[in-house]
């Protein structure tokens, strides 16, 4: 379920954490860092990336909105996000 | 057509040995040893799901000189569906590869509920595995001979990973080094194998018989190229790891075909092998960078790769399942700098 008190930001980066990276990892990425670039998502992480977010979020992600503009970062992937749910 | 399995998990008391090690002394039954011993020679990884304790199960493996045979071996009191969920995501397998084997009815039963895609056998039907068409690959390739200790290697890149402060520094630290180059005649099985077991990292879901890919590889010219890729790390020798085939012809440059081992995901190596033939191309003075996609229900994250490295597809106006990508040079982005190209 949708944690109300949580940005959707903050929400992300929880479940980067959580499936991304390493019990001992210290380093966190930042909201504007790209997780292509820091090695923390490629496009199999993509994908499941995807799937957490379109379940948790209650959207669907056509496959043609895969693209960097959208899905680079965590602040343009939470971005993203708000724009499809003002579209429901 | 039936899936060849790439894991079968045992059960100890009653399958892999006679009787219960908890009450009595046990030895491993001779022909279960041998029908290991053959899987693994046919690069089939051997797991274990299984309830006892864990400890005096693998001291009587290391007496029978078994143990090395098995990977993340599941030895508790967990519901054995948990346990096989737990070999799957530790070996990144997907269930519909796994088989398991018990002599216990209600835990067939159990997870054939549970975990409908795991195909599973009786314990009595062990020594004739070998002879299934599941367990039977039709070539033997160097990678499936050393598959184990390919996937040993995994497992020791996950646990050297927690000895890193951020996943940048461990991917640096591995020191991949990937060599993209034309296939040779020796390299047909494992390219066959390649083709027949990735499904996620594949393009266009090309399946080639050897006839069909032999034929092609005689066809290479100047125009048709098959190119295979190897990866090494410090950790050990991946194998070939990809298949690519692109077709030449000024100023185009077609990529019909990327195939990527499912070992290797997460890393970024399909960004790196991708970036590295375009950016390739473009210096041999290509201008039109084409890539065909198509779409078989299992293959999004190529999609995903095309997209999100900046490639754009033809609009058509219609959704078919193949769609054609189109390179953008401004666009294009950067290949991960963790992996050397040599």
């Amino acid at each position: 379920m949708i944690n109300l008190t949580v940005g959707i930001e903050e929400n992300l980066l929880t479940y980067i954490q959580k499936e991304c990276l390493s019990k001992n990892n210290k380093i966190l990425p930042g909201f504007e860092d790209n997780l292509f670039d820091a090695g923390i998502v490629d496009s199999a992480g993509l994908i499941s990336f995807i799937c957490f977010i379109e379940k948790e979020y209650h959207i669907l992600i056509p496959d043609e909105d895969l693209l960097p503009e959208n899905f680079t970062s965590i602040s343009v992937i939470a971005k993203y996000i708000r724009s499809r749910q003002k579209n429901i | 057509m039936s899936l060849i399995k790439k894991c079968l998990v045992w059960d100890l008391d009653n399958t892999l040995w006679d009787g219960v090690c908890l009450e009595e002394k046990v030895k491993v039954k001779p022909e279960v040893s041998e029908v290991i011993k053959e899987l693994d020679n046919r690069g089939i990884l051997n797991s274990i799901a299984s309830r006892g304790d864990e400890d005096l199960a693998i001291s009587i493996l290391k007496e029978h000189n078994l143990k090395d045979y098995f990977l993340v071996p599941q030895i508790n009191w967990l519901p054995k569906s948990q346990n096989i969920l737990k070999i799957s995501s530790e070996l990144n397998l997907s269930l519909d590869t796994l088989a398991f084997i018990d002599d216990d009815e209600f835990e067939r039963e159990q997870i054939s509920y549970m975990l409908p895609e795991v195909l599973t056998f009786k314990a009595e039907d062990a020594k004739y595995l070998p002879d299934y068409p599941d367990f039977s690959p039709s070539e033997i390739t160097l990678e499936a001979k050393a598959r184990r200790s390919l996937y040993q290697a995994e497992i020791e890149r996950k646990r050297a990973e927690e000895n890193y402060k951020s996943r940048k520094e461990f991917l640096i630290s591995c020191g991949m080094k990937l060599n993209i180059r034309q296939m040779k005649e020796n390299d047909i099985p494992r390219v066959l194998e390649l083709m027949t077991r990735t499904h996620q990292l594949n393009t266009t879901g090309l399946i080639l018989n050897k006839d069909e890919l032999l034929n092609l590889f005689h066809q290479r010219d100047e125009s048709l190229n098959i190119d295979v890729v190897e990866l090494n790390d410090r950790f050990g020798w991946y194998g070939i790891i990809g298949v690519v085939i692109y077709e030449t012809d000024k100023p185009l440059w077609k990529l019909s075909y990327l195939a990527i081992s499912c070992r290797v995901m997460g890393r970024g190596i399909e960004k790196a092998i991708l970036i590295t033939l375009v950016r390739k191309a473009y210096q041999n003075d290509f201008k039109i960078i084409e890539a065909d996609f198509s779409d078989t229900g299992r293959n999004k994250m190529m999609r995903a790769l095309y997209q999100m490295s900046g490639f754009v597809n033809e609009k058509n106006g219609k959704e078919s399942k193949l769609i054609k990508f189109y390179a953008d040079e401004q666009k294009l982005s950067r290949a991960p700098d963790w992996v050397e190209v040599l």
